[in-house]
């Protein structure tokens, strides 16, 4: 490793000197010394084919080690492989009208996500743009984000029945409550040299909303939607538990009656693809939607 | 002469104005009764040591700040708050990340429904006076500081503003592209023969660019001299080296400099 370095250097006359420049072109390339990288290495850039190829190999691990641990030793009904889980899945939607309820559940989600955001992404830019509507609505939104949503299901279920109002309702108070808290921040994060200088343009207070405040935060608003869509999905089986007939939620309970471990599998495996979907269709929508920020 | 002799013939009147910023306890006074008046189309800036409280007293002007004492007087209407007629140039990136380059230069005047000046060619006027004109359809984001910053003035000057006020437009730009702007500052000041205040802390800028410096003392700011170099106003002077090579610059650099020294001991 200890090469004398000397040995490739110029000599450092004043004539070399001036012709450092020639003289380094007319010799042979010179290979850089053996620096060694790391795998695990700090910010380290991943190109586009090993990216998909780690994903696709921490997946294999996981269902070839599930797969192992299902299959070795006794079949265990508890426990069933992947291939059962796909089996029961295939079963569900093509004799017992499954796709019924996952439709189901969709219009749940959507509805109770749209209704939650056409809520909290105004109040939310309210509070972010101006300090007086955050003073006034702020401590009452922190204390409903710590009220857990499913203790609300015996009131809402005296308020509103058993119907459909009432689990659009549970998914709307699982995620507006921190919506709201986030759309807020995200607005207060808008440069205040933007707004200053809107404000030495003549904008009115309106304007410099619409044109400076709305825009510099939108992108950071729709991250957030996508982050609490993922969050609706997890109040799902919650809210599809008490007084359902269909959704997914539904299903997996009545599984859980019948032990039908396979089939409530199958349901968790559909809300993780349905959920993913969602996720790239709102990377989908961002990248459509600000093209500034792409590839940066 | 009276104030209201001088209200009558200057643009700018800052009035025996000061500042005093009150936290819950303690309240520190930034500015103290400074008073200058900025003649139409001529330059006038704000020099002095950091502390002096010459942004403060330009955010005054622009109506971002309201004076605790004194007043401020834009051809005789007074200053209530921001408006159109000054517009301002920040230190930091201020071009719209979603708009671009021409986008930006247009919002002030898509802002104020001005679609005569917008049909007029006024956007692209500017583009050209700054050199973005190539750079037109580019995201803000693509571009080196110094075009970000070319990009905030011609937005600036496209709103048509009586008077342009800029807080240190070239501190973050290193000394390379600082003078190259300061050059083309001077040379579309000329052109458009601007009413311009200006705050920094540079000397040389202060003398290529100002008809008039106000030169502040610190804690509080107080107008401790007026100088009004000769540059700006000799054609002759185009470049940096100009300047430079001038007879009177190297003892009026020397003055100022003596200043800020005296200044920076308090």
């Amino acid at each position: 490793m200890s090469q004398p370095v000397q040995s490739q250097a110029v000599p450092m006359t004043p004539d070399a000197n001036a012709t450092t420049a020639d003289s380094s072109a007319a010799m042979p390339p010179l290979s850089p010394w053996p620096v060694k990288v790391r795998w695990f290495e700090f910010k380290h850039p991943v190109s586009a084919l090993s990216k998909v190829w780690l994903g696709v190999a921490a997946w294999l691990v996981f269902l070839l080690g599930w797969h192992y641990a299902a299959t070795s030793g006794d079949a265990n009904p508890l426990f069933p492989s992947p291939l059962a889980v796909l089996d029961a899945l295939w079963t569900l939607f093509a004799e017992r009208g499954f796709a019924s309820d996952v439709l189901a559940s969709l219009k749940r989600i959507l509805i109770s996500f749209f209704l939650a955001c056409s809520i909290a992404i105004p109040l939310g830019i309210l509070m972010g743009a101006f300090p007086r509507v955050e003073s006034a609505f702020g401590p009452l939104v922190s204390a409903f984000r710590y009220l857990p949503a499913p203790a609300f299901i015996p009131l809402l279920l005296m308020w509103l029945g058993t119907g459909d109002t009432q689990k659009i309702a549970l998914l709307m108070l699982g995620v507006i409550w921190f919506l709201i808290t986030l759309v807020c921040d995200n607005v207060k994060q808008t440069p205040v040299d933007f707004i200053e200088t809107a404000k030495t343009l003549g904008g009115s207070r309106r304007k410099i909303l619409w044109t400076v405040v709305v825009p510099a935060s939108l992108p950071n608003i729709v991250i957030t939607c996508r982050q609490m869509l993922a969050v609706s999905w997890t109040y799902l089986v919650i809210a599809e538990i008490v007084a359902a007939t269909d959704g997914i939620g539904a299903m997996i309970m009545r599984a859980r009656r019948f032990v039908n471990v396979d089939d409530i599998m199958a349901g968790i495996l559909v809300i993780g693809i349905l959920g993913l979907v969602c996720d790239l269709l709102f990377r989908g929508l961002y990248w459509l939607m600000f093209p500034y920020l792409r590839r940066r | 002469m009276s104030v209201a002799e001088q209200l009558d013939m200057s643009s700018l009147l800052v009035d025996r104005v000061g500042k005093t910023f009150s936290a819950r306890r303690s309240s520190v006074v930034a500015v103290e009764s400074v008073s200058f008046t900025v003649p139409p189309r001529e330059v006038c800036i704000l020099l002095g040591p950091s502390g002096c409280g010459k942004s403060t007293v330009l955010r005054m002007i622009a109506g971002l700040e309201i004076p605790t004492s004194g007043r401020i007087t834009l051809s005789g209407r007074p200053v209530l708050g921001p408006a159109r007629e000054r517009g301002m140039v920040f230190q930091g990136y201020t071009s719209f990340p979603w708009l671009t380059v021409r986008q930006n230069v247009a919002y002030g005047l898509k802002l104020n429904g001005d679609f005569g000046a917008l049909r007029e060619g006024t956007v692209d006027h500017f583009l050209e006076s700054v050199g973005l004109t190539r750079f037109a359809n580019a995201w803000p984001h693509e571009l080196s500081g110094g075009m970000r910053q070319r990009v905030a003035l011609a937005r600036a000057l496209a709103a048509t503003p009586e008077l342009l006020l800029m807080d240190e437009p070239f501190g973050a730009l290193d000394a390379e592209t600082r003078w190259q702007m300061q050059e083309l500052l001077l040379k579309v000041i000329r052109k458009e023969r601007m009413t311009v205040v200006m705050v920094t802390h540079d000397v040389e800028e202060a003398l290529l660019l100002g008809d008039q410096i106000v030169f502040l003392s610190s804690h509080p700011g107080r107008v401790r001299t007026i100088i009004n170099p000769p540059f700006k106003t000799d054609s002759a002077i185009r470049t940096r080296e100009d300047l430079r090579a001038h007879p009177r610059y190297a003892e009026m650099e020397r003055d100022i400099l003596q200043m800020m020294r005296e200044e920076g001991k308090h």
